[in-house]
Formats: structure tokens, C-alpha cells, sequence
């Protein structure tokens, strides 16, 4: 019978199915599903995992010994993806690199389904992490603080705070990822943290410095006149800059 | 003068000198990667980012500003030129430095496009641009991206020392012949933007020895220089303009050249009439799809166009318009074609060709796995065989592979060719020959 492990959707908890997983089934037909988005199916054993943070660092040391770095890359950026075959899809690629010459290629292999998966998957995520790199509008608060909301598909923080790390060492900023209700926190001259399940204080995070709305409104003018009126293409724009970014970029509010 | 600059806020001044500003065309953030140092703000990725896109959906990368509007010249096509009656004004080197900072730290730019009019002599308008780079570099410790305008005629030692704050330097040559420079821009003359233009290139070949020599040398534009050429100003042809740029290429190793469709902002009876579709916007495409020819695709210049056909068809894009000139290369067998040549196949770009030629080490390639690859097969069918045998019957013959080409719609950047499109359907059968007189 299929054995099916149920995590959190988490790293934590996808990690620790994929240890289990591992551990006991990769020599049969097993799965990984998240929790509340199961598929109950009949002839199927299901078993909630234990999760540990314990099993995190042995899974990818794993992954990283038999199918190399960018593999690795690979399985963690699909991890944070928001499709819920994504464990199971890992897993599956995990089993499929046994059978294969070379394990570290494994991303090659196309032709396998689950490995399609993962590799569409990751891309997902590695394009929004771009456009975010792009598209996230800081604001100085009160207390100095530069303050980013952003509403992600995937979740992208961990992928952005390197970049924004190195280029802002001097500065406290902090990027608030609405749809997952996460923080990424940096203090001036120290490492980025990722805080998940903590809600924002609205209002903290309403009180702007006295000269941001200078910033925001020479900002808006740049952008108003750097458009040259005779090429004017809202179509053109729109392809390049879909609608859903904008809600959070200071110049089209 | 000075009482008007003084009296002026900020916010009116970024509005003058970006709106001045905006006819160049260059905003890449490209060509150089550089970490932050950790003391300051900023750094650089090679691909370059984008922030944003303007109302003309044109990319965003930098705060694209001119120093001043002054101008002690008088370019015909130029807003700012000297004859014309508009309000002036210039920054102080701590409001660029000022604005750079702020809207780095809000993540709104990648960095500063920074360009000026003349203002008294190029001289003393090149050190005004060096004095602000340096403030921005050594004073507010910047490290993001900055492209600066070498300015013709400015002594080289400025250029030089600009040059190793900035990350690119650009001098645009502005028009592709000579001549057509000495009727629009009297003051200027090849010579004169040829000059600074050898001098960085130059100092790039110096300073990349210098770097083998001790790592920790001081780079000077990393990034590389490109130039701009307006087009449509003059009644100079498609292959003029090509024919500059791949020059521009060879010899003086630019990065890029950019074409910026000409808007006529001053009325002036040497422009050629100006047709009520707007800026050339198509031809503009047109160009661009055979500069990347040129840069990525091994064509020469002469290979796509000639005196006798001087001109981009509208109807097909280059690549398409040279492989029906000589059918009798083709079809290719894709399973043994060199790369040079799968690169010259119309529907087959960079990565689809170095694709199949990994792919088919591995097997005989069949259509269904260009299709997986990425051939563009509908455009492709024509000129290829797939061991031996072609996609479906068809007959190797210009008019019918040109009729079915133009059947299969080009996507074609939104806007740039909404006439031309309305033309395509009105006249399906035209003659691409005669069409491309419509540019004229
Ligand atoms: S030199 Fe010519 S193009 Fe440059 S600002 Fe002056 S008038 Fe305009």
C-alpha cells in the first residue's frame, strides 16, 4: 500500500517527510502531502511526520553529497513554492536520481515527470524572487527603519535577503511578507533574519518620517516625466509590469 | 541666471532635468558585478534590474537626470539647444548625491544615468560631472551603478578621472553619417565624439592590464561604453545606420548601441517631413532585431542590407528577409548543421541552437523535439530538415514561403507597429518590395 507522509507547509516540515520518507520508503511508492490540503485516496496509509528542525540540516547534507549543490538549490527553491505536489515532487525525483548513472544530472532529466516538476517549480520561485528584487518600494519610518510589504505568490524572502543584505549593510530594514506573514529583518551591520507567523503592527508600520513623502512625491514626478508622451503604451507597460505588482510600488499609488 | 536657480525647489528641478533627460535611451544597469563593501550603500549585478516602466513602457533602471539644461550649443533635434526659450536650471553636485541616495534607499533605481548640456565649455561641464561622481563615490560612499556622459570636446584628463568613478561612459554619436551631424549639429563633429570615445577605449585596454598586473587596481568603466544614434532625423537609410554601428562595434568595442526613434521636439524646416504615425517606431525595432544580429548572430552589416536595398522591410524582420535572399542554402539538416548556420535559420535563436547541438549528441533530433527546445517551428519548417525530411511538403520558393510568413503574425513589441499592422491585413498579398518605399 502507497505510504503517504503529511507535513506542514513549511522547510521544516517538508524536510522532515523527506528524511522519513527516505528513511523508510525509498525503495517504494510513497508520497508527501501537505497538511489541511491532503486528497484522502483510498489504499493509502497516511502518517503524520515528526517534525524537527534536527532532520533539516541531514536531508540536505544528503541531497547535497549525491546530487550536488544546484540540485540542492533546485529542491529548496520548489520547497518554497505554493504548489502542494512540490514534497511529493522532490521525493520523486529523489527516487528517480537512484536509478540514473550519475546522480548529480539529475536535473537533466526532463523526461521525468516529477523532475519537470521541480524544475518548473523552482523557476517559479527564482522569477518572482527577481521581480521582487525589482519591484519592492522601502519606506522610512519614524524611527529610521526601511519598511517593505509585499504580497508573494512563492515564498521568496529567503531567496532576497542576501541581495538586499549586501546592499543596504548600513541600514535597519525590514520587508513584511503579507501572504505568508513573515519578516525579514535586518539591523544595520548584522545578519538578516526570517521571522515567520507574527502579525504586523499596523500602526508602527504607518508612522513615516518627516521627509518620506518628499522622497515619494520627487520620486513620482521622475516618473511622470521621464515617459516620453509621443510613445506612450499602456499595453507595453502592462506586459512588462503586470497589474498585481503595482498595489505595492509607491508610484502607482 | 543665478537668482532663478536658487529660487527653484528641488522637486521643479528633477522635473526640468529628467524630462530633459528622457531622449536617451540607454537605461541599462548592465556589465559590471560588484559586491558591497559592507561600509557603504550599493552594489551591482550583471544582468542589471529593472524597477520600473514608464507610461511608454521603457524600462526604469536609473535616475536619468542632466545636470544642467543650459546649452551653449545649438542642436537642431535638441530640446535644450541654446535658441530655444525654455526654462533653465542645474543641480548642485549634493542634490544629485542627495537624490541618488534617497531613491537607492527606497530600492526605486539601480543607480544614475547623469548627462549635462554644455554649460560654458566642455571643460568646465566635465568637471562639474566628476566633482558629483566623486562626491557620490568617496562622500555618501555609493556602490551602485553609474553611467556618465563623457563630454566631446572635455580634456581627457577629466574624462579620465570620471572614468574610474563611473561604471559606463557613454559619448552618443548621435547621427549615422557625417554629414547629416554637421546640418543638425553644427557645433559638433565626429572627430570631436570620436575622440573621447578612442580614449576610453583605450584607457578599458589599459586598465585590463593594469588589473592582471595587481588585482586590486582601481577599475575604470567597467561596464563598458555604448552610444546612442537618433533615428529619422535625417533622410539617412537603414543600412547607413547599421553600417555605423557595426563600425562602432569593431572598432571602438562598445557594449551596445542604442537607437532612439526620433521625436521632433523643436520645429525645424531640416527634418525631413514628419509623418502623423508618430515616432518611427517599427523602423526602431527593426534595427535593433539586426543590431542583435550583429552582436549575436555573427551577420555583417552587409549581408542584410546594401545600397541597392538600403532599407528594412516592415513586413519581415531581418533574419527572415535574408534567409529568402538565399534559399539556396537552404534547407539545413538539423542533425548536422554547424552552429553558425542553425544560427541563421529564421524561427532559431542563440539558445535553441546551442541546444540542438547538445541535444543531438545524445540522438537523431525529430520536430517534436525542436518544438521542446524552443524552435519557433511555423517560421522554421521552411528551411530545415530533421534527418532528412521536412516537417510537411512545401516548396522552397521565395513568394510562397514569403506569403506564408507574413501569414504567421511576428510578435512584434506592443505599439511599435499598429499602423503597419493594419496595413498587413489590408493588403495581404502585398509585394514586401514595394512596402518598404512607406518608410520614406
Ligand atoms: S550639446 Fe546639443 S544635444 Fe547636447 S544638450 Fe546641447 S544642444 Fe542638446
Amino acid at each position: 500500500m502507497k505510504q503517504v507522509y503529511i507535513c506542514h507547509d513549511t522547510v521544516t516540515g517538508i524536510y522532515s517527510a523527506l528524511y522519513d520518507a527516505w528513511k523508510e520508503s525509498r525503495n517504494r511508492e510513497a508520497g508527501i502531502e501537505l497538511r489541511g490540503k491532503t486528497q484522502q485516496q483510498l489504499f493509502c496509509e497516511y502518517r503524520i511526520v515528526e517534525e524537527c528542525e534536527k532532520k533539516v540540516p541531514a536531508v540536505q547534507r544528503m541531497i547535497k553529497r549525491y546530487m550536488g549543490y544546484n540540485t540542492y538549490w533546485d529542491f529548496y527553491l520548489a520547497i518554497l513554492s505554493d504548489d502542494n505536489e512540490k514534497g511529493d515532487a522532490v521525493f520523486r525525483t529523489m527516487q528517480e536520481a537512484r536509478r540514473i548513472a550519475d546522480s548529480t544530472r539529475i536535473m537533466d532529466h526532463l523526461g521525468c515527470p516529477a523532475v519537470a516538476k521541480v524544475f518548473e517549480l523552482s523557476r517559479r520561485v527564482s522569477n518572482e524572487a527577481h521581480i521582487y528584487k525589482e519591484v519592492i518600494r522601502f519606506r522610512e519610518l519614524e524611527n529610521g527603519v526601511l519598511f517593505s510589504e509585499i504580497s508573494p505568490r512563492t515564498k521568496i524572502l529567503a531567496c532576497i535577503a542576501e541581495h538586499f543584505a549586501d546592499r543596504f549593510p548600513l541600514e535597519n530594514w525590514m520587508i513584511y511578507d503579507k501572504t505568508h506573514k513573515a519578516f525579514l529583518a535586518h539591523r544595520a551591520g548584522a545578519e538578516c533574519r526570517l521571522i515567520c507567523g507574527e502579525e504586523l503592527n499596523k500602526e508602527s508600520a504607518s508612522r513615516i518620517s518627516a521627509n518620506q513623502k518628499e522622497y515619494e512625491e520627487l520620486w513620482k514626478a521622475f516618473f511622470e516625466s521621464i515617459a516620453v508622451k509621443e510613445r506612450e503604451n499602456p499595453k507595453l507597460q502592462r506586459t512588462h509590469l503586470p497589474k498585481r505588482y503595482r498595489r505595492e510600488m509607491t508610484e502607482f499609488s | 541666471m543665478d537668482c532663478i536657480q536658487t529660487e527653484m525647489t528641488l522637486y521643479e528641478k528633477l522635473q526640468i532635468l529628467s524630462d530633459a533627460a528622457k531622449y536617451d535611451v540607454a537605461c541599462t544597469s548592465s556589465g559590471v558585478d560588484r559586491r558591497g563593501d559592507g561600509n557603504g550603500m550599493g552594489n551591482c549585478s550583471r544582468a542589471g534590474i529593472c524597477h520600473s516602466f514608464s507610461a511608454d513602457g521603457r524600462c526604469i533602471s536609473l535616475l536619468k537626470i542632466l545636470f544642467t539644461n543650459e546649452c551653449i550649443y545649438d542642436c537642431k533635434y535638441c530640446v535644450n539647444r541654446s535658441s530655444n526659450d525654455v526654462v533653465r536650471t542645474s543641480f548642485t553636485p549634493d542634490d544629485i548625491c542627495t537624490l541618488t541616495m534617497e531613491f537607492y534607499r527606497r530600492n526605486y533605481i539601480e543607480g544614475l544615468f547623469l548627462s549635462s548640456g554644455i554649460l560654458k565649455s566642455p571643460d568646465y561641464t566635465m568637471e562639474l560631472l566628476y566633482v558629483t561622481l566623486y562626491k557620490l563615490r568617496h562622500v555618501y560612499n555609493f556602490q551602485g551603478y553609474i553611467h556618465v556622459k563623457a563630454i566631446p570636446g572635455a580634456d581627457t584628463r577629466l574624462i579620465r578621472l570620471t572614468g574610474f568613478l563611473a561604471d559606463r561612459m557613454s559619448v552618443n554619436v548621435e547621427l549615422p553619417t557625417a554629414e547629416g551631424l554637421r546640418r543638425l549639429a553644427p557645433h559638433k563633429s565626429r572627430k570631436n565624439i570620436l575622440t573621447p570615445m578612442r580614449f576610453v577605449q583605450d584607457g578599458m585596454r589599459q586598465n585590463r592590464e593594469e588589473i592582471t598586473l595587481y588585482r586590486n587596481a582601481p577599475r575604470f568603466v567597467p561596464a563598458g561604453q555604448s552610444t546612442q544614434m537618433i533615428i529619422g532625423a535625417t533622410q539617412d537609410t537603414d543600412y547607413h545606420i547599421l553600417s555605423t554601428a557595426e563600425a562602432l562595434y569593431k572598432k571602438f568595442d562598445l557594449k551596445r548601441v542604442f537607437y532612439s526613434a526620433f521625436v521632433p521636439v523643436n520645429r525645424d524646416s531640416v527634418f525631413p517631413a514628419v509623418s502623423h504615425d508618430g515616432p518611427p517606431l517599427l523602423r526602431e525595432h527593426r534595427l535593433y532585431q539586426a543590431d542583435w544580429l550583429l552582436r549575436f548572430y555573427h551577420f555583417e552589416a552587409a549581408e542584410l542590407l546594401d545600397e541597392k536595398n538600403p532599407n528594412f522591410n516592415i513586413f519581415l524582420d531581418p533574419k527572415c528577409c535574408w534567409a529568402l535572399k538565399h534559399l539556396e542554402l537552404f534547407p539545413v539538416e538539423i542533425n548536422r548543421a554547424e552552429y553558425r548556420m542553425l544560427l541563421r535559420v529564421p524561427g532559431i535563436g542563440c539558445k535553441s541552437a546551442s541546444r540542438i547541438v547538445k541535444a543531438r549528441r545524445m540522438g537523431n533530433l525529430q520536430f517534436d523535439d525542436l518544438r521542446k527546445i524552443g524552435v519557433v517551428l511555423k517560421r522554421a519548417l521552411y528551411f530545415i530538415t530533421c534527418s532528412g525530411k521536412m516537417m510537411c511538403p512545401t516548396k522552397i520558393e521565395e513568394d510562397y514561403i514569403t506569403r506564408n510568413l507574413l501569414n504567421t503574425k511576428e510578435r512584434i513589441p506592443e505599439g511599435a507597429g499598429s499602423l503597419n499592422y493594419r496595413q498587413l491585413t489590408l493588403f495581404d498579398d502585398m509585394d514586401p518590395e514595394k512596402a518598404r518605399l512607406t518608410f520614406q
